[in-house]
């Protein structure tokens, strides 16, 4: 994906996340260039930005690892086709998103209550947690939680990837290309509404 | 109330997540094998399978059966026995070779090894079953290794 679409606002990078995709260039050239754990780094650096771009689609867990691994099979077998090694993280977020749609979409939809079920089930937290942490963690969580299903999945995966192509999302969304924009930054209001209501910020 | 700006929106949204849907632990491993497998095979030679027995069942569920692998000059010849789950692997190279036989069990990250004896036999125990392949490495450097095609157990 030499020419991906990098939606209406080129600037946008988010400090985090642009640490990974400098990471992944360097250890996919280190892999090209014949060091093998380069490949393992590029994939120790990657896989936990693809689990959490692909279970953005719901997909179970053994679903979504198929997906990855996929993907990185097909990174492996597919080097070559990436001419420039600084969009091999944004290669591999849309390869996977992509099938992960498409695995989404062959499947039968699955009850949205089971899922939410799932996401509500309480986590294992460490022992330094404190219960104020606890609290703000889930309130945190409840506000994230309760956003709309298209918000949910529209602000993990642009949280996640460094610059998600609009055009696919919009596909995937059912939306047109000119409303992603949009429609973000209505996710993100909502979701500035929901922290404050519930008083998680 | 301060308004939070949209990367600090984002950052909660990724904390969020990591916290209530982590990255299953053994995730990053598994796929560095299955990355490192797919690399490894591309420019590795296959044995060809020349011949394979039916499988004789025993006592209990078990069974075993034999297979027969040619690359060059080296045959392999593979018994395998299946017992309540896992599965034991003998196998004799003809004529023997100092080598190391690596299993590798479809995508999990653990691998089984063992080292030719002088008599050109080998064992793998406690194997899992399903797709199985086994890589060769010969100990002479000069000769690359090479791999049977996968089989299932």
């Amino acid at each position: 994906m030499a020419s991906r679409q990098t939606g209406t606002e080129p600037d946008e990078q988010p400090a985090r996340t642009s640490e990974p995709w400098g990471q992944a260039t360097a250890a996919f050239n280190r892999w090209v260039g014949g060091d093998p754990a380069g490949l393992d780094d590029l994939v120790s650096v990657m896989t936990p930005v693809l689990w959490h771009v692909v279970r953005a689609y719901r997909l179970s867990e053994s679903a979504a690892e198929d997906v990855i691994q996929n993907t990185w099979l097909a990174l492996v077998r597919r080097r070559s086709a990436i001419l420039d090694p600084v969009a091999v993280g944004g290669w591999l977020t849309t390869t996977a998103r992509r099938e992960a749609w498409r695995t989404a979409g062959a499947t039968a939809p699955t009850p949205v209550e089971d899922e939410d079920l799932a996401h509500a089930l309480p986590r294992q937290r460490s022992a330094e947690e404190t219960a104020v942490q606890h609290d703000e963690g889930d309130r945190l969580w409840a506000a994230v939680d309760g956003l709309p299903e298209r918000c949910r999945r529209l602000l993990r995966v642009v949280a996640f990837e460094n610059r998600p192509d609009y055009r696919e999302l919009a596909t995937e969304l059912g939306m047109p290309v000119g409303s992603i924009g949009p429609t973000r930054g209505r996710c993100l209001a909502k979701l500035r509404v929901a922290l404050i209501e519930a008083g998680g910020i | 109330m301060t308004e939070l700006s949209r990367d600090a929106l984002l950052e909660i949204v990724r904390d969020v997540w990591e916290r209530h849907d982590p990255v299953p632990e053994h995730l990053v491993a598994a796929m560095q094998a299955a990355a490192a497998l797919a690399d490894s095979d591309l420019d590795l030679e296959l044995m060809e399978l020349v011949e394979r027995s039916t499988e004789l069942a025993g006592a209990r569920g078990s069974t075993s059966y034999t297979l027969r692998f040619v690359h060059g000059d080296t045959d392999l010849l593979l018994r395998i026995a299946v017992d309540d789950g896992r599965s034991r692997v003998d196998g004799w190279i003809v004529p023997p070779e100092p080598m190391t036989i690596r299993a590798l069990p479809g995508e999990q990250p653990d691998t089984h090894e063992a080292v030719v004896s002088d008599s050109g036999r080998f064992a793998l125990t406690d194997l899992p079953v399903g797709v199985l392949r086994l890589r060769l490495e010969p100990h002479d450097t000069a000769r690359p290794a090479f791999a049977t095609p996968a089989f299932e157990i």
